[in-house]
């Protein structure tokens, strides 16, 4: 499978977090705000948010999720805010959100482990915590993950180079990737890869060179994605796909969001 | 001002003032020198192995080749509240090399061999992935190379590993021969409190 770069979108200012919708509208977080784009890519509108935002996520009802510094706040799709999760200590630093099908799920950066929340915000348990290592390995200082239509967790484990793939409960059922700086199909440096997006397979970020690539759910690599088109400072690269099969990155240097397609054989 | 001083008078004063406020300056400067206040030091955001955004270039060794002092007085530190910990440490490893049977490369990144490492806290023996690492520097071996500092930094590692001049080393020479040959003039002179502090680094450019 190949892709081609078909657009550049400019991030109006800080770039975090990604996501896309259910009807395939592209929202970001960065700064102190979400930034939400028409099709075109053109800023369709913006809110703030009361923290920096770091990650992103929208919920089928069209919640959007914004995770921050010891918080998750949830606006509607309009950008008022519905409500405000509080606690430091599970919500450490809020650096990737996804859904479960009763579930929300936060990725803690402080405490390297994803925490699961029922859907009014009650803990119910951590995912990628229970190892030798006290949680993932993230030397980057992002934890990201991605959820499967079955809601299995897929969790990026960058200093194992290494996606975890979790129960919802936390039991960690099977991991795919490895060290390789030759062969494409591995991940490179000290860590990779730093991020995650899950639709029809495996979509991955690395940094150090920044590289985009997509697996199968067996872990074969089906296409790199991009190499030579983003800055080569950028890390902890934050991906989306939408049903369409268009995967958006963000080039964190640039603060711009780039989007390929597939091309049809 | 006196309505008998000339211009002359006044220009003699003022160059006789310079003159004493520039040697008072350097007199006090060697003072300072000499009670150890003043040091040379390696400012982490000129240096090219150290400073952001020079991803892949080549390790500059001049402060190994350059120095008076035997292997340099300019060592290789790594501070520990920064590093990853990471099991395959791109400054402890030669990434590029094959990997051997446990997944790791095969080859170190030291010509030297002056980092070892040691798994920490709960160690599991079957998975080296599944274990923090600490990197310690040996000072004896290390020669100030900079290879390891060129792939800790950004993006690659997490820029914990700096060049330093170690002042138990380091003669104090009134003009750094490093320091002249050093393209960057990545070398500077500060109070030995500001020198013994951390490595900042920050982005060139």
């Amino acid at each position: 499978m190949q892709y081609r770069h078909v657009q550049a979108i400019d991030g109006k200012g800080g770039l975090r977090g990604i996501a896309v919708d259910s009807h395939g509208q592209l929202c970001a977080a960065g700064d102190s705000e979400i930034k939400v784009f028409d099709a075109a890519g053109r800023l369709a509108r913006r809110w703030p948010t009361s923290r920096p935002a770091h990650a992103i996520a929208v919920a089928s009802d069209g919640a959007v999720y914004a995770g921050e510094a010891g918080q998750i706040e949830i606006f509607d799709g309009a950008g008022k805010l519905l409500d405000a999760w509080r606690d430091e200590k599970p919500l450490g630093r809020v650096t990737a959100i996804g859904f479960t099908k009763d579930s929300v799920l936060a990725g803690d950066a402080t405490d390297r482990a994803i925490r699961r929340f029922d859907r009014n915000g009650r803990f119910l348990n951590n995912i990628g915590k229970d190892n030798p290592v006290n949680g993932l390995l993230i030397p980057n200082g992002v934890v990201d993950f991605g959820v499967d239509a079955q809601g299995v967790v897929y969790a990026a484990n960058p200093g194992k180079h290494r996606v975890e793939r979790y129960t919802p409960g936390g039991e960690l059922l099977g991991h795919m990737g490895r060290f390789d700086m030759l062969d494409p199909a591995g991940f490179t440096g000290c860590c990779n890869p730093t991020n995650v997006a899950i639709r029809d397979g495996i979509y991955t970020t690395e940094k150090a060179g920044p590289r985009v690539k997509a697996y199968d759910f067996s872990g074969k690599l089906m296409a790199v994605i991009a190499t030579n088109l983003f800055d080569a400072n950028c890390k902890n690269m934050s991906i989306a796909v939408d049903a369409r099969g268009r995967v958006y990155v963000v080039d964190t240097v640039k603060a711009a969001i780039l989007v390929f397609e597939p091309v049809k054989a | 001002m006196s309505e008998d001083l000339t211009r002359r008078d006044l220009f003699g004063t003022v160059a006789r003032g310079t003159v004493l406020a520039v040697l008072g300056g350097g007199a006090g400067f060697l003072v300072k020198k000499a009670n150890g206040q003043i040091v040379w030091q390696v400012n982490a955001s000129r240096c090219i192995n150290s400073r952001l955004g020079d991803a892949g270039a080549e390790a500059c060794s001049l402060c190994t080749t350059e120095c008076v002092v035997a292997l340099s007085a300019v060592r290789a530190v790594n501070e520990y509240s920064k590093c990853g910990r990471c099991n395959i440490c791109p400054a402890y490893f030669n990434i590029t090399s094959a990997v051997n049977e446990l997944g790791q490369p095969s080859e170190k990144l030291c010509p030297r061999d002056a980092i070892v490492r040691k798994a920490i806290g709960k160690v599991d023996p079957e998975d080296p992935a599944n274990n923090f690492y600490e990197y310690i520097i040996d000072e004896e071996k290390c020669d100030g190379c900079g290879k390891c500092v060129m792939k800790c930094k950004e993006p690659l590692g997490l820029g914990s590993i700096t060049l330093r001049v170690r002042y138990d080393r380091c003669v104090n020479c009134n003009y750094c021969s490093i320091l002249k040959a050093c393209p960057q003039n990545a070398l500077m002179q500060l109070p030995i409190e500001q020198a013994l502090e951390p490595a900042q680094v920050n982005r060139a450019g």
